[in-house]
């Protein structure tokens, strides 16, 4: 039996981008894989940055020379950025992620409330702007399904009118859905998706849409169609005779639920393998080095391999745990980047820049954890468990997701374990 | 300032919209008064919605204050015929500890006896099988008449009899100032949160029901009463531990009341003086979390592996007796006094002091004296009608139920019947974890003057709940944009409900409240840019 290359621990959107490039050269890869990820909350677009001291960037690439030097782009090198971005643009159409953008010039995505805000990369279908205060249309027309209460459709047409485009707003009622139901859950993006299909119901949701919106200049729809792949969204493409775009709603969304199922599917047609519903109950150290992981189901069983990658997020997906006294990582006890006092992790201001947002794993410049100072030499870390950076401030928290795991990827596939570019 | 002079005369201005003013107003209004109820925020938006929701038996004051504790039972028994769909009737256990002395429990017993509280000493086996969650090591246990009473229930409903009774109410109108002429109150001038404008109102007696905040309303009419601003901490814990009320059997310290509140645990509390300028603005600190954690797990040792939600503050309405500018003499009976003898200013009337439970008897004392002022012979009936919600008297006699459709039952009593749900979409519940209906959003803004999300989450639990408000907080917003068609102020309370429920976060902010709380960041904040939407709004106003 051939021993496994890479084991990864935390199957969220750097998780997997790590596996896929690593599966790619056709190395052996495991993902522990503990549930679903924060890309239940993306509405279908990948910040690379889009915010530096308080102000939107136009230009990431050149915004990132202006970071400070803890952040992890820092670490993987400013210079290998362009590059990076290009390559993981790629790896994600290779699965199926068919997404539109620019490194060197953000677009601007609608958020939920109908905000704009800078993105690097957009989903295909999504409704975008070019410019931080236009929309693309003179006139749009906004709908809902009846009953719908994961799309604040009233703020997004006041958010949208006030970038100057008329909005019209229709809620439309679809026979075949028997909606609205009793409880808001049944009633979510992620379960219309599912019900919605690629059958006869999509095809009475176009007639539906058709019947209000013959002729018009845009039609914005709430993103509720496509759950595994984007054929439903064309489908209605085509179906829709006005052209046709989707808006990111409240989670579970539609849009990340998708990403997450094509970059797992590809993730395994390339022979990638993951232990689902698992997670890590103890990791076996030896001298800074890690000897081998156990999950909780298996305690009795190791898993070992030639290289460890740590991608279980933040504080959110409990990468990080948070007790009374202290912020810790939970499975090696790594240093963590964290105020010492319980009353400083925080700000009064849920929305402001909170110290917590920033917490994370302190690592060397080859993203390889820390633990009493020193750097565990088989393992790395990736995504948002790393510290230095506020992905909710900054608008990079895709962008640190995807190019630590490929520069990450790019380490352990050279002979040299120092990363690209610093041989 | 532009000021609009309202030509309307009451016989009674009431100051303050918390249990206290409310129940002025119905009683007032049920005795024939013309009267207006002004609140400067909300209902219940000082100390009668930042407690425990503890109705108490009277027991916790048997020893060291026996007429307040004579002033808890009788109202204890009072309300449960009067406010059934409010209460909850759990009783209480007293509960010796091995660090607690066992030879107060005879002490305790004996108060309670005198005071008419029913007070029955259980071995311990038994408490544990009452309560098996209890400290095991627990020496002794007294069962007393204690319940769990929602504060925000009890208030709408004396506001919403007040209204059916002819009273005006105005929620967001600040009163800023006595009119005085003679020697004699005359009315107030007020400024309406909501529109900017300034009124003036008149009537024969005004009555000072502002709680804390009293204490500076009559100095506008040259009267100085001492206040002594007590600030009490109690801990939110996310699970409800314990079936009864659980209290330590000692004299009353800080952090020894446990109280069950439908799914949650609510721990305190403390008790500090702070200043008054203080009361605006309160924040619980790290000490104070800590002291109420440790206490709490020694009366429940589970609460160690509780979740907890959230830490808030009041400010209890103490009112320093006269002479005593220390405060040594704190009396935390009711307090009711007529300025006209007191200050020799005839026409205003101060009620304070006092408990949550206790409100009823209080508006009794002001309203005889404001009718005795205004020559009306009329008898109190507040004791024995009971408040609406709970006229069938069947409404809470099915026991606690923890979730599902009796949500409504428990907060609009026999009421809920006015709650639209013709309508599948009515229907539909948009608050999952206190099952809150569309059409119950509906029935609250149109019949009981909610107007924001904050006055939504006061009359139906709305974001009170596990998720702390982050499903429902935009689902409402969203509701609030279209039925006001406002959706640039709905947007604007969406981001305060929101730094409100993280205000109260905050303070327990570890484990899975801080996972919580960056789940709602990385939702509003994030994807939604809730953040950026509101910045632009206050610069293009």
């Amino acid at each position: 039996m051939t021993t496994l290359h890479t084991l990864i621990i935390g199957a969220g959107l750097s998780g997997l981008a790590c596996g896929i490039a690593l599966a790619k050269t056709g190395r052996r890869v495991t993902i522990v894989s503990a549930g679903p990820s924060t890309l239940q909350l993306n509405g279908g677009a990948m910040e690379l940055l889009g915010c530096v001291d308080g102000q939107e960037v136009t230009s990431p690439i050149e915004a990132i020379a202006r970071l400070p030097l803890d952040h992890p782009y820092q670490k993987i090198g400013v210079e290998h950025i362009a590059t990076l971005a290009l390559e993981a643009q790629q790896l994600l159409g290779d699965a199926g992620v068919t997404l539109t953008g620019d490194p060197h010039h953000n677009h601007w995505r609608i958020t939920p409330l109908g905000v704009l805000k800078p993105a690097w990369l957009s989903l295909r279908g999504m409704a975008t702007a070019t410019r931080p205060d236009r929309l693309p249309w003179q006139h749009a027309t906004l709908l809902n399904l009846k009953g719908f209460v994961d799309f604040p459709i009233h703020f997004v047409a006041h958010n949208l009118s006030q970038l100057g485009c008329e909005v019209t707003v229709h809620d439309i009622e679809v026979e075949s859905l028997g909606l609205p139901r009793r409880s808001a859950s049944e009633m979510r993006a992620v379960n219309l998706a599912r019900t919605i299909g690629a059958g006869s119901k999509l095809r009475h949701l176009a007639e539906a849409i058709n019947r209000v919106c013959d002729g018009d200049e845009a039609v914005l729809l709430p993103a509720i169609v496509g759950m595994e792949d984007d054929y439903p969204v064309n489908l209605l493409r085509r179906w829709v005779t006005a052209p046709l775009h989707h808006l990111a709603t409240m989670p579970p969304s539609v849009p990340g639920t998708r990403m997450a199922a094509l970059l797992r599917h590809y993730f395994k047609m390339l022979g990638g393998k993951f232990l689902t519903a698992e997670s890590v109950g103890h990791v076996k150290l030896a001298d800074h080095h890690i000897a081998a992981v156990y999950t909780a189901k298996s305690p009795g069983i190791p898993i070992t391999a030639q290289h460890y990658v740590l991608a279980s997020g933040s504080l959110l997906s409990q990468g990080l745990v948070a007790t009374c006294d202290a912020i810790v990582e939970p499975l090696m006890g790594l240093d963590v980047d964290a105020p010492a006092c319980r009353e400083q992790w925080s700000h009064y201001g849920l929305m402001g820049d909170q110290p917590f947002m920033r917490c994370g794993v302190l690592t060397d410049t080859a993203l390889r954890p820390l633990k009493a100072g020193t750097a565990i030499d088989n393992l790395h870390a990736i995504g948002s468990i790393l510290s230095g950076h506020n992905p909710l401030t900054m608008g990079d928290g895709q962008g640190v997701d995807l190019l630590t795991a490929l520069s990450v990827a790019h380490q352990l596939t050279t002979k040299c374990s120092l990363p690209p570019g610093r041989e | 300032m532009r000021i609009v002079s309202s030509n309307a005369t009451y016989d009674v201005i009431v100051i303050g919209g918390g249990v206290t003013g409310a129940g002025v107003a119905r009683d007032c209004a049920l005795r024939g008064l013309r009267v207006l109820l002004l609140e400067r925020h909300d209902y219940n938006h000082g100390a009668s919605g930042r407690n425990h929701g503890l109705m108490h038996s009277g027991g916790r004051y048997a020893v060291t204050d026996p007429d307040s504790a004579r002033e808890c039972i009788l109202e204890n028994e009072v309300l449960r015929r009067i406010a059934c769909h409010c209460i909850e009737p759990t009783d209480g256990l007293f509960v010796t500890l091995p660090d607690d002395d066992l030879s107060y429990q005879a002490t305790f017993v004996d108060a309670c006896r005198q005071a008419g509280i029913s007070a029955e000493v259980i071995d311990p086996q038994q408490a544990l099988q009452l309560e098996p969650l209890l400290n095991p090591d627990l020496r002794g246990a007294v069962r007393v008449p204690d319940a769990s009473i929602d504060p925000f229930a009890l208030t709408l409903a004396n506001v919403l009899d007040a209204r059916l009774h002819g009273a005006e109410t105005l929620t967001e109108q600040e009163v800023t100032d006595l009119i005085v002429a003679g020697g004699r109150v005359q009315g107030v001038c007020t400024l309406d949160h909501r529109t900017g404008q300034s009124h003036e109102f008149h009537a024969a007696v005004t009555i000072n029901a502002a709680g804390i905040w009293g204490a500076q309303l009559v100095r506008h009419a040259g009267i100085n009463i001492q206040m002594f601003p007590a600030k009490g901490t109690i801990l939110v814990y996310g699970q409800r531990v314990g079936q009864m009320v659980l209290n330590r059997c000692r004299r009353p310290s800080n952090a020894d009341i446990l109280v069950p509140d439908g799914t949650v645990s609510l721990m305190g509390t403390t008790s500090d003086r702070i200043g008054i300028d203080e009361v605006d603005d309160m924040r619980v600190t790290e000490a104070e979390v800590n002291l109420l954690m440790r206490e709490g797990e020694q009366l429940v040792p589970q609460l160690a592996q509780t979740r907890l939600l959230r830490a808030f503050a009041g400010v209890r309405p103490l009112i320093a007796s006269d002479d005593d500018p220390s405060g040594r003499s704190i009396s935390r009976g009711i307090v009711c006094l007529d300025h006209a003898t007191r200050d020799g200013v005839e026409g205003l009337i101060t009620i304070t002091g006092g408990k949550l439970i206790t409100y009823r008897k209080m508006a009794e004392l002001a309203t005889d004296l404001a009718c005795r002022k205004l020559g009306v012979d009329a008898a109190c009936t507040t004791a024995t009608l009971p408040l609406p919600g709970s006229e069938q008297r069947n409404v809470i006699t099915g026991g606690f139920k923890p979730s599902g459709k009796s949500n409504a039952s428990k907060r609009h009593g026999d009421r809920r019947r006015a709650i639209p749900a013709d309508d599948a979409l009515d229907r539909m519940s948009i608050c999952e974890c206190e099952n809150v209906t569309i059409g119950e959003v509906r029935y609250a803004i149109e019949q009981l003057q909610a107007h924001d999300l904050a006055n939504l989450m006061r009359r139906t639990r709305l974001g009170m709940g596990l998720c702390q408000g982050r499903s429902c907080a935009c689902r409402t917003a969203n509701l609030l944009a279209h039925l006001t068609g406002n959706p640039d102020s709905a947007l604007r309370d969406l981001a305060r409900l929101i730094d409100e429920r993280w205000r109260g976060t905050k303070p327990v902010a570890w484990g899975s409240a801080l996972r919580d709380a960056q789940l709602a960041a990385a939702i509003y904040q994030g994807l939604c840019g809730l953040d950026k939407a509101i910045s632009r709004k206050e610069v293009e106003p």
